[in-house]
């Protein structure tokens, strides 16, 4: 599949979550299925800054992990028949090296390793300054294609 | 190793169980590991270690450990 770009507007229409949720502003490339990248634009208005922390605000590293995650939704959801799906998190093992601070662009690349029967296993990384900020292995699915393929519940 | 053995070795591995667990009792949810994902998990591995690939019915089917075996046959794997 080719690739394209998805700006604010119409990655929403990839990506169900929205304010004050929303932690990604643009995608530059995503090749559904394979990959996805872009950014998310960091201000002092963010509303978790003035609480995280007042007088040493930085992007708290939940919300780091959900724009990875958020971005490699969006190469999932680009897949014919995915639009709009709403997806969630399965398991996320996730590293931190440096403080994301207002001001600064965090650059997202995330890679699909592999996509079967509503299971996204994937990978993403972000990066302020052209330095990796945190990294990620993750697992996330489309919960409505996952339950077709389940045994019916023994309990 | 055996085809039983490898069946045996792919629930151990998938859901941490000790082989003596393994019976017509270890159903789908008896263990907080076999919930959605192990699961999935497990299928793939059976898929990998057999070289098959199951249908979405025999996925959906694949409730208990003993019903396991009697799936596979269809592949032409005899536990």
């Amino acid at each position: 599949m080719e690739g394209f770009s998805l700006n604010f507007i119409e990655l929403q229409e990839y990506q169900p979550n929205r304010y004050p949720f929303l932690m990604i502003d643009h995608v530059e490339e995503v090749i559904p299925g394979k990959s996805a990248k872009g950014h998310k634009n960091l201000t002092l208005n963010e509303w978790y800054f003035p609480k995280h922390f007042p007088g040493a605000p930085n992007m708290p590293g939940a919300l780091q992990l959900e724009a990875l995650a958020q971005m490699l939704t969006v190469a999932i959801t680009t897949l014919p028949g995915l639009q709009g799906k709403v997806t969630h998190a399965l398991q996320h093992t996730v590293r931190f090296r440096k403080e994301v601070l207002p001001g600064q662009t965090l650059k997202i690349e995330t890679t699909v390793i592999s996509w079967k029967r509503g299971i996204c296993k994937g990978r993403g990384v972000g990066y302020t300054d052209g330095e990796i900020a945190c990294e990620a292995d993750m697992l996330i699915t489309i919960p409505e294609i996952l339950d077709q393929y389940l045994p019916k519940s023994s309990k | 190793m055996t085809n039983r053995e490898k069946y045996v070795q792919v629930f151990v591995d998938s859901f941490s169980v000790n082989p003596d667990q393994l019976d017509e009792n270890f159903v789908y949810q008896c263990v907080p590991e076999w919930d959605s994902i192990g699961h999935m998990g497990m299928i793939a591995s059976l898929e990998e270690t057999f070289d098959i690939m199951m249908e979405t019915d025999d996925i959906i089917d694949f409730g208990s450990f003993t019903k396991g075996i009697e799936l596979l046959a269809k592949y032409d794997v005899t536990i």
